[in-house]
This record gives C-alpha cells, sequence and structure tokens, in this order.
C-alpha cells in the first residue's frame, strides 16, 4: 500500500511519538512537583536541565496546535483578551491555550513555575513570556543575547555570560537548586552528543537521493529541541542516523522519485505538512532548510566556566542572531554542498525576525548560487493567513522554470 | 499646528543647520545618545514618518513590516531624506527595525547606517557596561566616517544643553498635568517636537522664554508642587506625591509607542468634546519618555554616562520591566486623576500591540477606562480613529 | 417646552444614510432611508428635506444631530455624536433590557456593551480591514453571483456550510472561487461565508464581555443567516428592531431632544 504514496515514511517516527508522549508524561509530573520550566527553542537548556529544571516548549505546543488545525481557533482566544491578530501566531496559540487550556485538545502544556526565553531568536519572545506571565503568575527570566553584526565581541560576550551566571542564580532561588560542575559536563556532553547526531542526519541528506525531507526533519528535530540533554534524546538520533544512513546505502529516498532539490527557508506551516508530500507527488524533495540548521554547535568544555564560555559562544552565534549577510551566506552555502536546484523562501507573517529582509536575501542568493527562488506568503500556525491558491501558482511557476 | 506643518518646519530647521555647515545625523529609536552625537560635531534628529508619503516599498519590505519602517522606507525610496548625513538604527529593540536597518545597507548602499545595539535586560551595571561599550563603538565608527574626533568640551556643552532642555520640557510637561490650563497640549508638543528635531541653543532658549510666561502664573506653593511632581516622574516613584488636583473636567492621558506628541495633538484638535484642558499627559516613547530622562553626568566616562542616562529614562515595551511599568502606570493614573487611557498601537508593530492588553487591564484594575487606538503612519484611518475618541468621550462623560 | 420642540437625527453611513425625525414625546414623525451614493452631502440635504416635507416642519424648529461615517459633513448640524453612541441610545428606547448591541454597517461593525442609563459602557470597532462588515458579504455575493438579499436565504439551505478561513476579504474572496472551483454547492459556500462573518464578530464581541439580552442592528441584521451563525456563536437569542437601520438615527434624534433640555 505504502508503495503508492510518493513519499516513504521513517520507521523511527513511531520513536518519536513514544518520546512525545514520554515527555507530556514528564512535563506534567514536573509542573505537579514544581519543577516545570517554559523555555524558547534557543535557550541554554543545558543548564536548567543540569539543575533538575524540567524544560517544555511553547513553540513546539504552537506546532502541534497548528498540525491539529485549530490554530486560528486557539489563536482567537487571544484575540478575544485583546492581542491582535497581527502578532506572532506561537504567542497568540501559547497565550489562548494558558487562557483556555481546556478547550484546546492538544498543545495545552502544563503551568510552569518559570518562563526562560532568550532573544536569540527574536525579540518578540520576552514580551510572549511576559503575556504568559501576568496569566499564571510565574516569572520570566530573560537571557539577552542582543544581536550580532559581524563576529561576536569581548564586551557582548562578558555581557551574556553575567546573563548566564544570573540564570543559575534565578534558577537556584526560584527551584531551590544548585548547579554541580560534574552534572553540567554530562548534560552538556550528551546534548553535544544529540547535536552532533542529528547534524550527521542532517548533513547526510547531501546524496542524492535524499534520505529526509522537510516534513520529516521538521518532526525529528523535536526531541533535540525538548530534550537535549537527556539520556533518551541522545538515543532517539542514533536510531534515526541508523535509518538515515541505511537508506543512504541503499540508495533509499525521502520521496520516490527524485527530480528536483529546493532549499526551504523559515518555520514551516504546521497545518499543512501535506504541501510538502504533494510537491513530492511531482518529485521535487527540499533535502535543506534554515529552520532545521538553524542551529548546530555543540556546547563543549571541561568545567563549569568553560562550558558557560561555550553556551555564550554557541547561543549568540544562531541563525536568527546574526545579521542578513550571515544569514544569505548560510544559505548559499546550503545550496552549494547539497546541490540544491532552487529555493522557497515562506514570508512568516507571525516572524519578523526571520522573514523582514527575505525579499532582499531572494535577489542576492540568487545573483551569488544562480538558482532561482519563490517567496510565498502565509504562517505557520494561523491558517487564515495562508492561501492555499495563490502559493500554488507562485511554486508552480517556479517548478516550472526547472523544465 | 498640523503635522505636515511640523514635518514642513522640522524640514525648515534641518535645511538652515545644513545651510549652516552643519551636519545632521538622524535617528530611529526615541533613545539615542544625544550627547556624543553633538560631541562629535552632529546635530542628532528624529527621522520623522510621513503621513503624505506614497507607498513605495514593497520591493523590499513585506506588508507585515511595521507602520513606522514602512513609511520611513517608502520616504526613502521617493529619495526624500536629503539632509540627512548619516541613520543612526537601534539593533535589539525590535524584530523589525533589526532587520529594516540591514535591508536599508543593502538597498541603500551610498547612505552612511549606523546602528547602536541596546541591552533588552534591566541587569544594572551589566546593562550600563553593555551599552557604554556599544556607544563608544559607534563614537569610533562616528570619527572614522566623518573624520571628527570626540570632543570632550563639545561633549560638556552638550551635556549641559540637553540637561536644561529636557529640565523645561519636563517642567511643562508637570504643568500640565498639575495646572493644564497654564499651557496647552499644542505648545507643549510643539516644543517637545523642536527637541526632536534638533536640540539647539536656539529651541532651548525659546523653551526658557516659554517658561518665564509659564512661572509667572504660579504661586511658590504650587512652584513646590511643580518641582516634587517632576522628580516622582524623574524617578518614576509616586509614592510620596501628594497633592490636590483639580479634576472638575474629564483628565485624559495617551500611552503608546512609536507616534509623536504633535500627531496626536493634531488628531485631537477636532473633535468634539475634547476641550483644551482634556489630554493632560502623554506617556509616548517619543514624547514623555524621551524627555524625562535623567541628565547625563560629566564627571566619570562619558560613554558610561551617556549609558547610564539612556538606561535611566522610563522603559520602553522593547525592554524587560512589563510589571514595573503597569505599577507606574496605575499610580499615575490614580494619584494624578486620570478618568480615561488612550492606548495607541501602531499597525505590525510588536511591542505596542503585545503590551496594550497588559496597559488596558492595568488601567481596568484601577477603575480608569481606556480605549485602543489602532494607528499606522499615514493615520490612513483617521475618520474611525476621530470615531473611537469622540466615542471614548461620550462614554466617560456618561459614566 | 425647548426652544426647538423637535429632534432630528442624520445617520450618515457609507451605504446609506437615514434620517428619523420625532417630537417632544419621543414619538417618531417621520423616517427616510436612501443610498449615500457619491455626494453624501447632497443624500444629506434630500433626507433631511424628507423628513421636514413628511413631518411638516420647518428647520427652524428643529434641533439637529449628525452621526456616522460622515457626519462631519452635516453641517446644518448642531452637534455631532458618534454612532456608537446613537445606536445604544435608539436601541435603548426601543428595548431598554438590551445590554450588548452588535451593529453591522457597511463598512463598519461594533459591538457596544450598553449601560444602565441607556449610554455606551464599553465599546469595541473593527479594524481597517473590511472583514466582518457589510462590505466583506457583498464582494462574496457577487462572487457567488446572487443579489444581497438572495445571499442570506441562500446560506440558509445548507446544513453543511463550507469552512472559509480566511477573514481578510480579499483571501477569503480567492477561497471562495477556490471552493467554486471544487465543485461546493453555492448554499454551502453562502453558509459558510456567513458563519466566517459571525466569527469575527463573535470575537469582538468577546473583547467587549458577552451580555445578555443581545440586539442586532445595522443593516447586515436583515441577513437571516448571519443572524442564524451569530446566535449559534454567541448561544444567545437576538433581537432585531423593525427597521434595524434607522437605530442610529433615532438615538441622534432622541439625543438632540436630551441635550436641547439641558
Amino acid at each position: 500500500m505504502s508503495d503508492e504514496k510518493p513519499y516513504r515514511k521513517l520507521e523511527t517516527q513511531a520513536l518519536l511519538q513514544q518520546i512525545a508522549f514520554r515527555h507530556g508524561m514528564e512535563a506534567m509530573a514536573a509542573s505537579e512537583e514544581g519543577n516545570l520550566a517554559w523555555v524558547s527553542s534557543g535557550f541554554p537548556v543545558e543548564i536548567p536541565v543540569a539543575m533538575n529544571v524540567f524544560p517544555t516548549y511553547p513553540e513546539q505546543s504552537g506546532a502541534i496546535i497548528g498540525a491539529t488545525k485549530i490554530g486560528p481557533e486557539v489563536c482567537g482566544f487571544a484575540e478575544d483578551l485583546g492581542y491582535s491578530q497581527e502578532l506572532c501566531s506561537y504567542a497568540r496559540a501559547s497565550i489562548g491555550s494558558t487562557d483556555r487550556p481546556d478547550d484546546v485538545a492538544m498543545g495545552a502544556l502544563p503551568k510552569p513555575q518559570a518562563f526562560l526565553g532568550c532573544n536569540n531568536i527574536c525579540g518578540t519572545i520576552l514580551k510572549w513570556y511576559d503575556a504568559n506571565s501576568e496569566q499564571t503568575g510565574a516569572p520570566v527570566f530573560l537571557l539577552d543575547t542582543p544581536p550580532l553584526e559581524a563576529e561576536q565581541k569581548p564586551h557582548h560576550r562578558a555581557y551574556v555570560k553575567q546573563g548566564l551566571e544570573r540564570l543559575i542564580e534565578f534558577l537556584g532561588k526560584t527551584f531551590n537548586t544548585t548547579l554541580e560542575e560534574d552534572k553540567f559536563r554530562e548534560v552538556a556532553d550528551l546534548s553535544s552528543r544529540a547535536i552532533k547526531l542529528w547534524t550527521q542526519s542532517l548533513k547526510a541528506c547531501q546524496n542524492k537521493p535524499s534520505p529526509l525531507n522537510c516534513a520529516d526533519r521538521f518532526l525529528t528535530m523535536a526531541p533535540v529541541v525538548s530534550s537535549r540533554g537527556m539520556e533518551h534524546c541522545t538515543e532517539f538520533y542514533e536510531v534515526l542516523l541508523a535509518e538515515v544512513e541505511d537508506r543512504v546505502k541503499q540508495s533509499i529516498g525521502a520521496i520516490r522519485e527524485e527530480k528536483i532539490r529546493l532549499l526551504w527557508d523559515n518555520i514551516p506551516p504546521w497545518f499543512i505538512l501535506r504541501f510538502f508530500n504533494q510537491l513530492a507527488a511531482r518529485g521535487v524533495v527540499f533535502p535543506a532548510d534554515t529552520y532545521t540548521h538553524a542551529w548546530s554547535g555543540a556546547v563543549e568544555g571541561t568545567d563549569t566556566d568553560s562550558l558557560l564560555d561555550g553556551v555564550v559562544d554557541i547561543y549568540s552565534n544562531v541563525y536568527l542572531n546574526k545579521n542578513l549577510d550571515a544569514k544569505v551566506d548560510k544559505m548559499c552555502q546550503l545550496i552549494k554542498d547539497f546541490d540544491l536546484d532552487g529555493f522557497v523562501m515562506f514570508s512568516v507573517r507571525s516572524c519578523k525576525r526571520y522573514s523582514l529582509g527575505q525579499l532582499v536575501s531572494k535577489e542576492i542568493v540568487t545573483e551569488k548560487t544562480g538558482v532561482p527562488g519563490v517567496v510565498i506568503e502565509g504562517d505557520m500556525v494561523d491558517s487564515r493567513l495562508f492561501n492555499e491558491a495563490q502559493i500554488q501558482t507562485r511554486v508552480d511557476a517556479l517548478l516550472e522554470m526547472f523544465v | 499646528m498640523s503635522f505636515p506643518e511640523v514635518i514642513e518646519q522640522s524640514n525648515q530647521v534641518l535645511q538652515a543647520l545644513v545651510d549652516a555647515g552643519e551636519r545632521v545625523i538622524g535617528y530611529v529609536y526615541p533613545h539615542p545618545p544625544h550627547e556624543i552625537l553633538i560631541a562629535h560635531g552632529l546635530k542628532p534628529s528624529l527621522v520623522r514618518t510621513n503621513p503624505s508619503v506614497v507607498g513605495a516599498y514593497e520591493a523590499s519590505l513585506q506588508t507585515f513590516s511595521c507602520s513606522l519602517t514602512r513609511n520611513l522606507f517608502s520616504q526613502r525610496v521617493s529619495s526624500s531624506f536629503p539632509l540627512l548625513a548619516g541613520i543612526v538604527f537601534s539593533g535589539n529593540t525590535c524584530d523589525a527595525l533589526q532587520n529594516v536597518g540591514d535591508i536599508w545597507r543593502k538597498r541603500f548602499p551610498e547612505d552612511r547606517v549606523l546602528r547602536l545595539t541596546y541591552p533588552v535586560g534591566d541587569f544594572g551595571e551589566a546593562s550600563v557596561d553593555f551599552l557604554s561599550m556599544e556607544i563608544e563603538a559607534l563614537s569610533n565608527e562616528l570619527t572614522g566616517l566623518y573624520g571628527v574626533a570626540f570632543s570632550e568640551s563639545n561633549f560638556r556643552t552638550a551635556a549641559l544643553l540637553l540637561h536644561e532642555i529636557r529640565d523645561v520640557l519636563q517642567l511643562f510637561y508637570t504643568v500640565r498635568l498639575l495646572y493644564p490650563s497654564l499651557i496647552s497640549y499644542n505648545t507643549l508638543s510643539n516644543l517637545v517636537g523642536e527637541f526632536l528635531t534638533a536640540p539647539t541653543q536656539e529651541a532651548s532658549e525659546r523653551m526658557k522664554g516659554k517658561w518665564e510666561e509659564v512661572v509667572e502664573k504660579l504661586d511658590t506653593n504650587q512652584k513646590n508642587t511643580v518641582e516634587q511632581l517632576r522628580e516622582s516622574l524623574l524617578n518614576q516613584d509616586l509614592s510620596d506625591f501628594e497633592a490636590e488636583i483639580d479634576s472638575a473636567n474629564h483628565r485624559i492621558a495617551v500611552i503608546g509607542g512609536m507616534v509623536e506628541p504633535s500627531t496626536l495633538a493634531g488628531l485631537m484638535e477636532n473633535i468634539p468634546g475634547i476641550t483644551h484642558t482634556t489630554l493632560v499627559l502623554d506617556m509616548l516613547s517619543f514624547g514623555f519618555k524621551t524627555v524625562f530622562t535623567p541628565p547625563v553626568s560629566i564627571e566619570g566616562d562619558p560613554f558610561r554616562e551617556s549609558a547610564r542616562s539612556i538606561l535611566g529614562a522610563h522603559s520602553e515595551p522593547t525592554q524587560e520591566g512589563l510589571p514595573k511599568r503597569t505599577a507606574f502606570l496605575k499610580d499615575v493614573l490614580t494619584k494624578l486623576s486620570i478618568h480615561g487611557l488612550i492606548v495607541c498601537e501602531q499597525s505590525f508593530c510588536d511591542p505596542d500591540e503585545f503590551e496594550a492588553p497588559s496597559l488596558e487591564k492595568a488601567a481596568e484594575e484601577v477603575g480608569v477606562a481606556t480605549v485602543k487606538l489602532p494607528l499606522d503612519s499615514e493615520l490612513s484611518d483617521r475618520a474611525r480613529i476621530e470615531g473611537r475618541i469622540q466615542t471614548f468621550l461620550e462614554t466617560i462623560n456618561a459614566s | 417646552m425647548t426652544e426647538k420642540p423637535f429632534g432630528i437625527g442624520l445617520d450618515v453611513g457609507s451605504t446609506t444614510t437615514k434620517g428619523v425625525i420625532i417630537d417632544s414625546d419621543g414619538s417618531i414623525l417621520a423616517t427616510h432611508l436612501q443610498s449615500t451614493g457619491a455626494s453624501a452631502a447632497s443624500a444629506v440635504a434630500h433626507v433631511l428635506g424628507n423628513l421636514l416635507s413628511t413631518s411638516e416642519k420647518t428647520r427652524d424648529e428643529c434641533r439637529i444631530i449628525g452621526t456616522g461615517y460622515g457626519r462631519n459633513i452635516v453641517d446644518m448640524a448642531h452637534k455631532t455624536v458618534t454612532e456608537i453612541t446613537c445606536h445604544s441610545v435608539g436601541v435603548n428606547t426601543l428595548n431598554p433590557d438590551i445590554r450588548l448591541l452588535i451593529d453591522v454597517g457597511g463598512q463598519d461593525s461594533k459591538v457596544i456593551r450598553i449601560g444602565s442609563n441607556g449610554r455606551p459602557e464599553d465599546f469595541e470597532l473593527n479594524d481597517k480591514c473590511s472583514a466582518g462588515t457589510g462590505r466583506f458579504l457583498e464582494v462574496m455575493a457577487r462572487v457567488l453571483e446572487v443579489s444581497m438579499d438572495e445571499l442570506g436565504p441562500l446560506g440558509l439551505k445548507s446544513n453543511s456550510p463550507c469552512s472559509i478561513s480566511s477573514t481578510c476579504t480579499v483571501f477569503a474572496e480567492s477561497e471562495v472561487i477556490g471552493r467554486i472551483g471544487s465543485g461546493d454547492s453555492p448554499a454551502d459556500i453562502a453558509a459558510g461565508v456567513h458563519q466566517s462573518m459571525a466569527s469575527k464578530i463573535g470575537s469582538l464581541s468577546k473583547r467587549v464581555g458577552v451580555a445578555t439580552p443581545i440586539g442586532v442592528t445595522g443593516g447586515v441584521a436583515l441577513n437571516p443567516a448571519f443572524r442564524h451563525y451569530l446566535s449559534d456563536i454567541l448561544k444567545a437569542e437576538l433581537w432585531v428592531p423593525k427597521i434595524p437601520q434607522l437605530t442610529g438615527a433615532l438615538g441622534a434624534a432622541i439625543i438632540a431632544l436630551q441635550d436641547a433640555e439641558v
């Protein structure tokens, strides 16, 4: 039966569901024990994990709310409270599901004791957690990592490092815990192993046919976001990498007939991941995307101090915390390394940090690489802002260029 | 003065400065290091939105870029900033300004686009350390770009000038709150507008002249109350402030982000129900917050002192400190007998739009009515905005 | 007795201009309603002329209040009051129990919580976008090739409304075109259009706080499918005055006399 589908499902996906379920249960228990923190995706989670604070991710909850197609409804709960429809739909979904958890079938998170945000992914995170904090009474900790113009300067490092010291103090006070060097080293080690395994899977997509498509990576990235630094996370990426390597060895592609290889830029539209499968039917695969390649550095060090220095370096230098030149360079590099024929930029209305600049970078990337691209506009959670017919026409026009 | 008139007047002032051989540097975020810029022989001037600009941003910005950045970009595409020798964009204040600064550099490589990155965190000395290093880097860049090194004596003069200007504007704000019949909001907003156009000695003299007129009408007790309230507002602490406020007439305050007092003054002018004592306070980024910024000390390192002054201002929605801001707002509303609060929400401005519900909730908790005002730089929805304000006043009057 | 014993309310909307004249007892002497057209000023003059001639009164005997989107062009008005206050007062006169009023006009929709004194306590308006206004329905009627009068009854014929997820009128238009293309029935599409519209208004209502009983005014109140879905979303019965478009003008006329007595 499955042979008729244009794409191949990963065996590892079954394991993914188990991990998600387990994470959900553990989060619930942590909330009851008073050990739960909501954390942004670019937060140095190794520190809270090493201090026995359990992290859970509102962005992932937004993705689930989007994927289960209740985005407009849950975002609407936040709009009922006065939050503008123009705001980030992850934030609206989070504020909405916090206000009315019982009306959200899947995706509402258990009540946290703190919010840990790092603005290396956007400036919005602070405003979003401030709103959540007003709703729940739990405090917000912001790790401020100002965007980098070029190389990270010494005063920038010093500032971020002071932020980490404050974080340790904040967690110590809020959760009555301390950071032990051994534990920190152990967690950082597990985390960097998971990241390295994940990076290897990503890199394997340079092969033709590509063993993974966009949607595969968007789903399998969940543990590295939510559980890096935990044992089971590292195990998951061992299993995934084994499957990926097996596919490569046997020349099995993520899609049946790979004809066109494209780059995807930005967060995916969670409510319509079939978008990628429909394209798969036309021989289009996405071996790389900027979203899952957003951060790949692993934290390394021998003692607490050097580990913290590693954290400062890795978490300041994530994709979204750099300037337009760095983003363009990264896209060009991916196009070259993965031998891509073109690119699709998803202009996400929710995310100014990711999307503003795409109209310009589209021109520059094409100029530098010689491959064509297209910008389509919509949203990752709020399907009210997504016009399928309009997007179809644009993507078709791009594909016609390859005939 | 209507807003187009404000722009025209501002352009005249800038033209005169340029004709006199001065270099004008534009800034976008309301907290530039004025004194440092002046110390490099530059005249800092707010880059204003222009309501009559025709949209010309589409090739570079999406529609969901905030209305401020869209407007500025459109102006630049139609090449209408001929008087500026450079523009300082802010970094780490909001995602739109962060990215649009980059886009600007790509689209207009001939422009001198500088960036000053601010700390978001309210981390005391650590934040001061960071910002002072950023300001110093900016200063070095200015030296390279314009060939004019930082001048200690210019810096001292600038610190004094800015201190005087802010001081007198603070007094106007305070008098407006306590004795609104003594200075109109129009006059106040025009004077703030002059400060934003260019903090010059001449502007300062005009402000002081106006103050002479106002102070004559105050008795000793009133003068003391004014000074006490000014201090309290500057220190962001109204707990010790006690005074009888004449609240027989309705008193409205406005709060919000990237809109200028003169825009509001122009908007309010023709609305039935607004009298000259109705709008007693704005808590806007480009008005109140720029004015209520502590002076730069001339003792110590100029960059550090400049950073300390900037970070001592009332915080922006782009910074940490929402609970502090809502607590202060509640104090303002109750202690200064405000009956209604207008919350401005700039179109596609994340900080404004995220903060608005919290501000409304805070006001509600102290029994003050609120209305949200969705604005864009072109005031393209003017009729409906006026309708909202008029209805709001009718609502308050009926209660 | 005041100097001016009669009150006139002129409500200049984007689509229609409405007028009401009342006497000091609040009895309606005449009403008039006509399309605003290209010149709001001439529509106003025409409506006023009609009211005066039907009621056989002179302008000097009347105190006039202008309201609505074009209230500022009513230059013979003694005063302008926004349509929000006028609708409140108008509805309060017709049905003093109403606590939440939903008024959906051509380019505006508003939700007003009415206090026990008949005046607005809190309100919300749609934003600049035309989603959730009469204009949205007009555009959809055009795409479905039916008249505005037919759109509502068509929508009521369906038991399984299509989901029209876009709230933006332009997006929704192409979504509807897509639905037509994929063979959905016009009735299901029309039902979906009304459901989407009602959900937008429902959301606006929740911002103000839903209080019952609820009244609906404005031209769109005449549309049965809109009322059906709105009632469904708000989980409440809806009260509609006989001529829902005239409520604002009536309120203005009443305010004209109340003010004169002060």
